[in-house]
């Protein structure tokens, strides 16, 4: 009786799932015919002024690369003004900066320490630009990103926000290649959720906004430490657009290590959720479109459903392992091995529906590689992503739930 | 602000939740076309088996006053059939559930068709003196028995190893008249797992080398066997 009560919940929780799959696949084939336009290197007819902020707090090693990939960007130097704000760091991160003190496009502020958020807000308060946007210092972006951005702006003068494509850049470990292969991913997603105007983040990397959207509804705020989740649902309050720039790209360094990846992605995860409970008015409503009724439920649900799903996995898993485990115990490795019939094919209903789960998941991999990299290269990460992502997620999705049942805060590092 | 959020159709949303009903309710289909597949093949497998005892027993019953090496009965090829038809009752089972009626109805007639090549088996050895290996074993998977899965293991690889071995396996609890009175006149108690051998009744776990001890021409067997691929190989390695 308790299993049947079990297994109806993971029922409708795969119904749900798949629904959502299905429901961002209909809009992806709605999309495929502008998703095939290629990036254009053209002349603007206007270049919007920009300013690009890079915050940095103990970036030594990184954020000469950043901004010198900041000064390679095909866009007019007299549009284009960086602001290096070193946030108290404790490295020598101003003293390798200060190579650029001559340069006429760069201007470098040094603040005391007060996080991120007030970093951006201090180069913000200091830009007069048409376009403000941020670069972490450990991300670099492509020559032409810009270009990108300002065309889509141009493009449509009720876009408020700009936001692009985010590609791991050099994967070595095997938990960066996973996670380029989830930044595809994600990528897909975004790009789906760009034409619904349910996107609920505005990343860190290179993400830019017209100066408006802060005369209007205010700067960054300390939010769970995700302020970049925060002002993009506070847009969203005020139906103001963000868009999706899928030709602009910019590379970042994802963590190498568990420990560092659980951090970031704890951080992530309890700031969704977070966020979504201060923005619970939206949730749901109709007249936030899709981010009220598919993306926000979502960011709050989506953990929980991930985890009953996971665990429904790994007990099934852990009970098969077991029993091998006795089986070979029992009567010794060789008679151990399985028979190969087709009879012995796992069909259930169940199993189906994983077959099924795994082939859109393909599809939108496949997909999401061809939108994030311009063409579809097969890759390890993909097998990484399959076969670790499930294991390695739950970690942080549990500590999440329990942190924010708990209202215990996470931090930056 | 003024909201030019775009407004997603009643449509879509149909759309979507149609396309995945008929994707969640044709996985479900697909299954259980599978499964009904499944019974079928255990079902015709079953009706061989039937088909080979009847054949046999009419042999007998021909050839009583005959000579016993006349009796197609005794060999391994049968045994095999009834360790792949348990192979594949079990994975069953296991699939679909101890309650599932078609399971339970291919169980008892397995139970039976065990039962009849028990008797067949009985009565060749009555007349022709043989005597024959055979284990009778008595499981229960309503979680009262701890060490079925384990003896269970033991079983199938001591059958994998001696097709010449004739493994009957009923479950104890078992709704069938037939395995009721088989339970009865042997004896057994419910102390699972239950093993017969040679009229003897053995309680608890039972290692492969246990059964070894209880059964000693398994042993003989397995020298004789590894004594011919030796002359086997020495043969092969000569020419």
């Amino acid at each position: 009786m308790i299993e049947v009560f079990f297994d109806s919940i993971l029922y409708v929780f795969l119904f749900l799932t798949l629904y959502l799959e299905i429901f961002f696949l209909i809009t992806f084939f709605e999309e495929r015919l502008k998703l095939a336009v290629k990036s254009t290197t053209d002349k603007l007819s206007y270049y919007p002024s920009v300013t690009i902020i890079v915050p940095c707090w103990n970036e030594e090693k990184t954020v000469s690369k950043t901004v010198h990939s900041i000064l390679k960007l095909k866009y007019p130097k007299d549009r284009l003004e960086i602001f290096v704000v070193d946030d108290g760091s404790t490295d020598n991160t101003w003293k390798v900066v200060q190579e650029f003190a001559n340069n006429p496009q760069v201007k470098l502020f040094k603040k005391e320490n007060g996080g991120k958020h007030t970093a951006v807000n201090f180069g913000i308060e200091k830009s007069k630009s048409e376009l403000i946007g941020c670069l972490d210092a450990d991300s670099f972006v492509e020559k032409d990103a810009l270009h990108e951005i300002a065309t889509a702006f141009n493009e449509d003068p009720k876009m408020m926000a700009g936001i692009p494509t985010i590609i791991i850049h050099e994967p070595k470990t095997i938990l960066q290649k996973m996670q380029k292969t989830e930044y595809h991913n994600i990528a897909f997603f975004k790009r789906m959720l760009s034409p619904l105007d349910a996107i609920h983040i505005t990343p860190g990397p290179f993400s830019f906004f017209r100066r408006e959207v802060f005369e209007k509804i205010g700067l960054f705020k300390k939010a769970h430490n995700t302020e970049d989740m925060e002002l993009a649902l506070r847009m969203q309050s005020n139906h103001m657009r963000i868009r999706n720039v899928h030709t602009a790209r910019v590379y970042t360094t994802a963590p190498e290590s568990l420990h560092k990846l659980y951090r970031q992605r704890l951080r992530w995860a309890y700031g969704g959720m977070k966020n979504t409970l201060d923005y619970r008015f939206m949730l749901f409503r109709r007249e936030y479109g899709i981010l009220g009724m598919i993306t926000l439920p979502l960011s709050l649900f989506a953990v929980v459903i991930f985890l009953y799903n996971f665990s429904f996995v790994a007990f099934h898993a852990i009970q098969a392992v077991v029993e091998k485990a006795t089986e070979i115990s029992t009567v010794g490795f060789l008679f151990a091995i399985p028979t190969a019939s087709p009879f012995f094919f796992n069909t259930e209903f169940m199993a189906i529906l994983s077959y099924i789960f795994l082939g859109l998941g393909l599809v939108i991999m496949w997909n999401g590689v061809k939108l994030a990299e311009g063409r579809f290269r097969p890759s390890m990460g993909i097998l990484y992503f399959i076969a670790l992502y499930g294991i390695v997620a739950p970690i942080w999705f549990t500590r999440a739930i329990v942190n924010v049942l708990f209202s215990r805060a996470t931090s930056w590092r | 602000m003024k909201n030019i959020r775009a407004q997603i159709e009643t449509k879509k949303y149909v759309f979507a939740f149609v396309i995945t009903a008929v994707v969640f309710f044709s996985a479900l289909l697909i299954s259980n076309i599978f499964s009904r597949n499944r019974i079928a093949e255990v079902k015709s497998i079953e009706d061989k088996i039937a088909m080979d005892i009847l054949s046999s027993e009419t042999q007998f019953a021909l050839l009583k006053e005959s000579s016993c090496k006349s009796i197609d009965h005794g060999g391994t090829a049968f045994s095999e059939e009834l360790g792949v038809l348990a192979a594949r009752l079990s994975y069953m089972e296991e699939k679909l559930g101890d309650n599932d009626e078609e399971v339970i109805g291919l169980k008892k007639y397995y139970s039976l068709l065990q039962i009849k090549d028990y008797l067949l088996v009985e009565q060749v050895r009555q007349k022709c003196g043989v005597k024959p290996l055979t284990i009778i074993y008595f499981y229960s998977n309503l979680g009262d028995c701890e060490d079925c899965k384990r003896e269970g293991y033991v079983l199938t690889k001591l059958r994998e190893e001696f097709p010449e071995l004739r493994i009957y396996s009923f479950d104890y609890n078992l709704d069938l008249s037939a395995v009721k009175t088989m339970r009865s006149i042997q004896g057994v108690k419910n102390k699972l797992p239950a093993l017969i051998i040679w009229d003897e009744n053995y309680y608890g776990f039972k290692t492969a080398e246990d059964i070894e001890k209880i059964i000693p021409q398994l042993k003989r067997i397995r020298a004789e066997r590894e004594k011919e691929e030796a002359t086997k190989s020495a043969t092969s390695s000569k020419n």
